[in-house]
């Protein structure tokens, strides 16, 4: 089993000056072949970024990631097309069929791209969508199908090209919870044929698939823990049972603080910044309240 | 990729049925263009045949003396330039000694003069019709090939008879609403002309340099000269050779007889039929490029509209270019996908062109005299201009869709 997945000290930031966002940490990550790994965190704590970076549809602003061993940022744009298009299967949160395509269609797109004749991608392509249990809706348009069933096409279309690695991100964040069962069981099933699976999540209910959990906030990696198939992780399921509280110190700082506090750190990196002296002195309060929820999880 | 491609052009043109108002309005562009180009050049065509077979009729032996240098010619009588911007008007006018001079050249058998009378003849019922009173001799039908088989054409000698006319088919229905007015009269300049014959329909076209011989009355030269005082301005010399294998050569001689008379100021224009036939195409050929010209702006504006339409659809659908890229197409794929599209597009755009000018064609032959020649060539290169507005201006967007990133893409919802 090699190391599929492989990111040291990976940094992500978005936009300029002032309005610079530190979407990833210094994220150290590792994943090899045949994991099923669940990534758990609030919104906006850099999951999808950290998923965008793994899929090769973004890159990091620093640190490294190697991908099957061969570091990502040596590779040319139409490299990182085609390792996409050969070893990695996304599916989305918001399924993104193209809606003037057929599902047939729709499944067999990154065959096309692969330059597969049209009558051996239509067989492929009808061959998975039997696997997804699809096989009388191949004509359809996407819109005529339930958001269970397209999330199936989507998985289908994701599974086509026989990748390595399956990225989803929130798969299940659209569907009813019979539908999620559904996608999660067919997700459990790919995995089984030796498949990894990386997937985003917010319900805990659903770890249950996963035989490895991340927990992650404010871009950080906060926790990383191996579970059993079948059972609930068990940082999950204190965070099920238990009523999210909020303290007095956050209500009264509100959002706006926890936003300031998050561009220092990238501050701290570059040479000039004007307002250091300001952050540094906020710095301590921070820590302790990071260290606090840490505690806490 | 050939599977790619073809299954781009299917998608591209789903894609185009999809949004038919607005591919119908972006192909709008191109669809004039081509037309008014195909249409232009099938114009300036057809009156090239309209010429050359009038010039057939008249006979290619038919030699024009005009005033004015409308030619240059070389040192071995060849035409070596088209003087079409002189004023041929100002260069003089020929008079009754030149008719007498091309008259008695070597190789001339026949010589007519045609001239032009002020005023204007009043119909029966005393109205006034502006058509031109042509002032020429009895030989006309025989210098022009043409038959009066309605009544005859006027005597060589017409001292002491009363004022007669011969008259165009199309001005005997202008002046008295009849085809074969024989023997009605009008007046001109005071006098009354009596009809005495109608001449067959001439064939026409409709940019011909000389007058319109059907709209025409003729009358006697002698009878101009008594009314306008011995003072009729020749605007033509009509001469046939006694060989018409000699023609060139009796050209030669005209001019030679002419300049001499004129101590080598050329002041006129000596021509045979084939050589009109030349400076009419020399003319009608700069027209149409003009016009043409003037045209493929019209076709440059629609590849415009294409590049516009095209790129409000790429931002449109930068969500899709998204996902296909997450799906593993390269920036080549998605360039393809959208200049296949906007290929299409424009494509599509110059055959609705073409089939519309081969109706417009149709139209004019019905409903005017010009009878447009759409050539095979005109459609050929219509299309490849159409299929290249595409492709060069569906590039820009092609490539700004291409060169897109895959996550920023795939976030524009």
């Amino acid at each position: 089993m090699g190391v599929i997945i492989e990111l040291k000290d990976v940094s992500k930031l978005y936009g300029f000056g002032d309005a610079t966002t530190l979407a990833l940490d210094e994220v150290n990550l590792s994943i090899e072949q045949n994991e099923f790994v669940a990534i758990m965190g609030p919104s906006g704590c850099g999951k999808s970024t950290l998923m965008n970076i793994i899929g090769l549809l973004d890159r990091p602003t620093h640190g490294e990631y190697k991908f099957n061993t061969r570091s990502a940022a040596k590779l040319s744009s139409d490299k990182r097309a085609k390792i996409r298009r050969d070893t990695i299967g996304f599916i989305f949160q918001s399924y993104n069929l193209l809606p003037r395509l057929t599902v047939l269609e729709n499944v067999a797109l990154p065959l096309a791209y692969k330059g597969m004749s049209l009558a051996r991608r239509m067989k492929l392509a009808s061959n998975m969508l039997e696997r997804v249990g699809l096989q009388d809706r191949e004509y359809f348009y996407p819109s005529q199908l339930s958001g269970g069933q397209v999330q199936c096409v989507a998985i289908a279309r994701a599974l086509v090209n026989d990748p390595k690695l399956i990225i989803a991100d929130e798969p299940t964040g659209n569907l009813d919870s019979a539908s999620s069962r559904l996608v999660m069981e067919l997700l459990g099933e790919i995995h089984k044929t030796g498949n990894t699976i990386l997937f985003v999540t917010h319900n805990p209910e659903l770890t249950r698939y996963a035989n490895r959990v991340v927990y992650m906030r404010d871009g950080s990696i906060m926790q990383d823990e191996t579970t059993v198939f079948g059972e609930v992780a068990s940082t999950a399921l204190k965070q099920m049972y238990s009523i999210p509280e909020t303290t007095v110190e956050d209500d009264l700082e509100g959002v706006s603080a926890l936003m300031k506090a998050v561009p220092q750190k990238a501050a701290e990196r570059r040479p000039a910044p004007t307002q250091k002296k300001k952050k540094t002195s906020k710095k301590p309060a921070r820590k302790t309240k990071a260290r606090k929820r840490s505690a806490r999880t | 990729m050939s599977s790619v491609s073809r299954g781009n052009v299917k998608m591209a043109i789903t894609a185009l049925k999809s949004t038919k108002w607005r591919s119908l309005f972006t192909m709008l562009g191109v669809i004039i263009g081509v037309v008014s180009v195909v249409t232009v050049v099938g114009v300036g065509e057809g009156i090239k045949h309209q010429v050359g077979g009038q010039i057939s009729q008249l006979g290619r032996d038919l030699i024009t003396v005009r005033p004015g240098k409308l030619v240059n010619r070389g040192s071995a009588g060849g035409i070596t330039g088209v003087n079409l911007f002189t004023n041929n008007m100002s260069g003089g006018s020929l008079n009754q000694q030149d008719l007498a001079r091309v008259r008695q050249t070597n190789g001339v058998r026949l010589a007519v003069p045609l001239g032009l009378v002020n005023g204007t003849a009043d119909d029966a019922n005393g109205r006034p019709v502006s058509l031109p009173i042509v002032a020429t001799t009895s030989d006309l039908p025989d210098v022009l090939n043409q038959s009066v088989t309605t009544g005859g054409f006027f005597a060589p000698d017409t001292t002491g008879q009363p004022y007669v006319a011969v008259l165009g088919s199309n001005a005997a229905q202008t002046l008295f609403h009849e085809s074969a007015p024989l023997g009605r009269s009008f007046q001109f300049m005071g006098q009354t002309f009596f009809v005495q014959g109608i001449f067959n329909q001439f064939d026409t076209n409709p940019l011909s340099l000389t007058t319109d011989f059907n709209n025409a009355i003729f009358i006697p030269y002698t009878t101009a000269q008594t009314l306008t005082n011995s003072n009729t301005q020749l605007y033509e010399i009509l001469a046939k050779p006694t060989d018409s294998k000699q023609t060139s050569t009796v050209v030669g001689a005209v001019t030679n007889t002419l300049a001499h008379a004129y101590q080598n100021q050329e002041q006129f224009t000596v021509l045979s039929q084939s050589e009109s036939l030349a400076v009419t195409n020399n003319i009608l050929d700069l027209l149409t490029r003009m016009i043409a010209g003037v045209a493929a702006i019209s076709l440059l504006v629609g590849g415009i509209g294409i590049m516009d339409v095209m790129l409000v659809s790429v931002s449109e659908r930068m969500h899709e270019v998204g996902i296909r890229k997450a799906l593993g197409a390269t920036n080549r794929q998605i360039l393809e996908q959208f200049l296949i599209e906007s290929t299409v597009l424009s494509l599509v755009g110059g055959l609705i062109g073409i089939a519309m000018s081969l109706l417009i064609d149709y139209l004019l032959r019905v409903f005017t005299s010009l009878t447009p020649v759409i050539s095979w060539q005109a459609v050929v290169v219509a299309t490849i201009v159409s299929f290249l507005v595409g492709i060069v201006f569906g590039s820009v967007p092609a490539i700004k869709a291409a060169r897109k990133d895959p996550i920023d893409a795939l976030r524009n919802e």
